[in-house]
């Protein structure tokens, strides 16, 4: 069970560490943003990896939470007047029960039916998030459809440094829950799940229940996610909902090596960054994100990591530390011969 | 001016033609290939696009657009078949994200060659009918060649040779040891079946407004045909896409094209979770 976790703390440590530094030396305000907002697609990228890598559950719906949080983030402080953090606190709870409530419908399902459930899901709540509109608190004017609703934040604009900050800590403290969790005995039994449903079944597991359990953490830190780039942002859009922003969540997970956590939240900030700082049209960035992933899919079905992983096997690097050093790539690249 | 009723009905009857000639190729890759095609609304989005083009250029006719739409999805479906779908088939994770990978790519891509805007094609001036109803020609158009080319689908399926597709999708196996080339026929029935997609999407495409990701609502029109009606017979998958596409004009009339879209999405979701083993098919398969 030691494939939670691929290149151990030290590398870990040194890139929190040049993370922490970036900033000091006085980069763009643009690349600044470009990290911040990366940080927290990472964090969301790592919990469609709870769901979809530790348990299997293949979701193509996961923007459904992420933007339900941040469209209850805006409601709620711009049309309610609550104050932002009982907002966002009450934002995170409505994305957990979003996720059991996803959990619950797509349970039963098997295979490639739990990715047509959550896409049609998904797409629903964007469809209702573009036709709906909300009125202002004084009626003079409407919000909702693509242009999405402000949140009434306590400052006027986000300096820059904090905001860099606060979402590489919330990186670091959601990756490091998201690890511990698919480390511990739950987490074991999801990928027991994930592997092969029949077996846990017939070992006395409760699939359905442990399903609605993945469903509901992953998309608890995915409305963390969706709060705090709602925040940073300060506004909710309809692309929170998208297609697009579910499918890049599984390009990250894909591409970093599904099931380990530190894969998509490393890949999400590399391709993110990458993409974004070439300031490429949006439609030719989503364009290069599914090339990325076609790619990733069918060369390296275990993704950075599982592919690290194996080529360190071959090249017998890593002598006799962990004997089990293999399985990941296979639990990683499933239909390996 | 006729009843909106009876235009709504008309209207639907030549939509529901060229969507059964899409949930048909759906149900061919389902039973063949036996995989959910998620990029099947892209190859409907680019026989539009093809017509759109074709249009542009002062060559308005469905009939002229439909075939070579049809030829070039068959080659972009070839490839696709050929070089990714087959070789991950067994991959529960790959196939459903790796389909919907090259439907985003395509949206992406005609975004990037046409713009977001919608389009629109002129064909002409429609024939007035009995009691104002307005006949459109490329309404007719479509609906008799995709009932033509359904024909053509039923009676090779159940003749000599449509043999070794019945036979693949019945037992893979069996073929392959009869000598049967199972990969080619697999990649050759994914072509085709997306060149049945590009050519339903370039016979619809003056229906409405050509755009990135028109594709997507006959995706899923496509996908409740194949869990309602099955892929055994192409009379219930016709008669059932008619119903659809009338269905989908009534909430497009009526209410907002949005609409119908999210009443195709409610249809998938409410379906699943009724009949949770989804296509027969595929529930029988272990992944």
């Amino acid at each position: 069970m030691n494939n939670a976790a691929p290149f151990r703390g030290g590398w870990l440590a040194a890139g929190i560490g040049l993370l922490l530094l970036f900033p000091l030396s006085s980069p763009d305000a643009f690349f600044l943003d470009v990290f911040t907002t990366g940080f927290l697609l990472a964090a969301f990228a790592a919990s469609w990896d709870v769901v979809g890598g530790l348990s299997g559950q293949i979701t193509l719906g996961h923007a459904l939470p992420f933007g339900a949080a941040a469209y209850a983030c805006a409601v709620l402080t711009t049309l309610a007047g609550w104050p932002l953090p009982l907002a966002v606190a009450a934002a995170v709870l409505l994305a957990v029960a979003v996720g059991a409530g996803i959990g619950a419908l797509s349970a039963p399902l098997a295979g490639p039916f739990v990715a047509l459930l959550t896409l049609a899901l998904g797409e629903i709540a964007h469809e209702v998030a573009v036709g709906h509109t909300f009125f202002s608190g004084t009626g003079g004017y409407a919000w909702g459809g693509e242009g999405g609703i402000p949140v009434a934040l306590p400052w006027r604009d986000a300096p820059p440094f904090p905001s860099y900050y606060a979402a590489l800590g919330f990186l670091c403290l959601a990756s490091f829950g998201m690890l511990r969790f698919s480390r511990s005995g739950m987490g074991l039994i999801l990928r027991a799940v994930a592997g092969s449903p029949v077996t846990a079944q017939a070992s006395g597991i409760p699939i359905a229940r442990f399903k609605r359990l993945a469903f509901a953490v992953g998309s608890g830190f995915a409305g963390a996610a969706g709060a705090g780039f709602v925040v940073h942002v300060g506004r909710a859009t309809a692309a929170d909902l998208s297609l697009e922003l579910s499918f890049q969540a599984a390009t990250f997970a894909a591409v970093g090596g599904r099931g380990t956590i530190v894969g998509p939240v490393v890949a999400a900030l590399v391709l993110h960054v990458l993409f974004q700082g070439l300031s490429l049209h949006p439609s030719a960035r989503v364009l290069l994100y599914a090339l990325t992933l076609l790619v990733a899919l069918r060369f390296f079905p275990g993704g950075v990591v599982g592919t690290a992983r194996y080529l360190a096997s071959r090249l017998g690097r890593r002598e006799g530390a962990r004997p089990p050093r293999r399985r990941g790539r296979n639990r990683n690249g499933e239909g390996t011969p | 001016m006729a009843s909106p009723l009876s235009q709504v009905l008309l209207d639907g009857l030549f939509a529901g033609g060229a969507y059964a000639l899409m949930a048909a190729g759906m149900a061919l890759i389902l039973g063949v290939v036996k995989v959910i095609n998620l990029s099947h609304g892209a190859f409907f989005t680019l026989g539009a696009y093809v017509a759109y083009a074709l249009a542009a250029r002062g060559i308005g006719s469905p009939i002229a657009a439909a075939p070579l739409a049809a030829v070039i999805a068959f080659a972009f479906g070839i490839f696709l078949g050929k070089s990714f779908v087959n070789p991950v088939r067994s991959h529960p994770f790959a196939l459903p994200v790796g389909t919907l990978a090259c439907a985003l790519l395509f949206e992406q891509a005609a975004q990037l060659l046409w713009g977001p805007h919608p389009l629109s094609i002129e064909t002409g001036a429609p024939w007035i009918g009995p009691g104002g109803l307005v006949v459109r020609r490329w309404g007719v158009v479509a609906f008799l060649s995709s009932a033509a080319l359904l024909g053509g689908l039923k009676w090779v399926l159940s003749s000599r040779p449509g043999l070794p597709l019945r036979l693949i999708a019945e037992d893979e196996e069996i073929a392959g040891s009869l000598g049967m080339d199972v990969e080619a026929i697999r990649y050759l029935t994914f072509g085709g079946a997306c060149a049945m997609a590009a050519a339903a999407g370039a016979l619809l495409s003056p229906s409405g407004a050509v755009t990135p990701t028109m594709g997507r609502a006959p995706l899923l029109l496509s996908l409740v045909v194949v869990i309602v009606a099955g892929m055994d017979s192409v009379e219930a998958i016709f008669l059932l896409s008619i119903g659809l596409g009338i269905f989908g004009n009534a909430c497009a009339w009526f209410l907002s094209p949005q609409w119908s879209y999210v009443a195709l999405l409610a249809a998938v979701c409410l379906l699943l979770s009724v009949r949770p083993a989804g296509i027969v098919v595929l529930a029988g398969r272990r992944d």
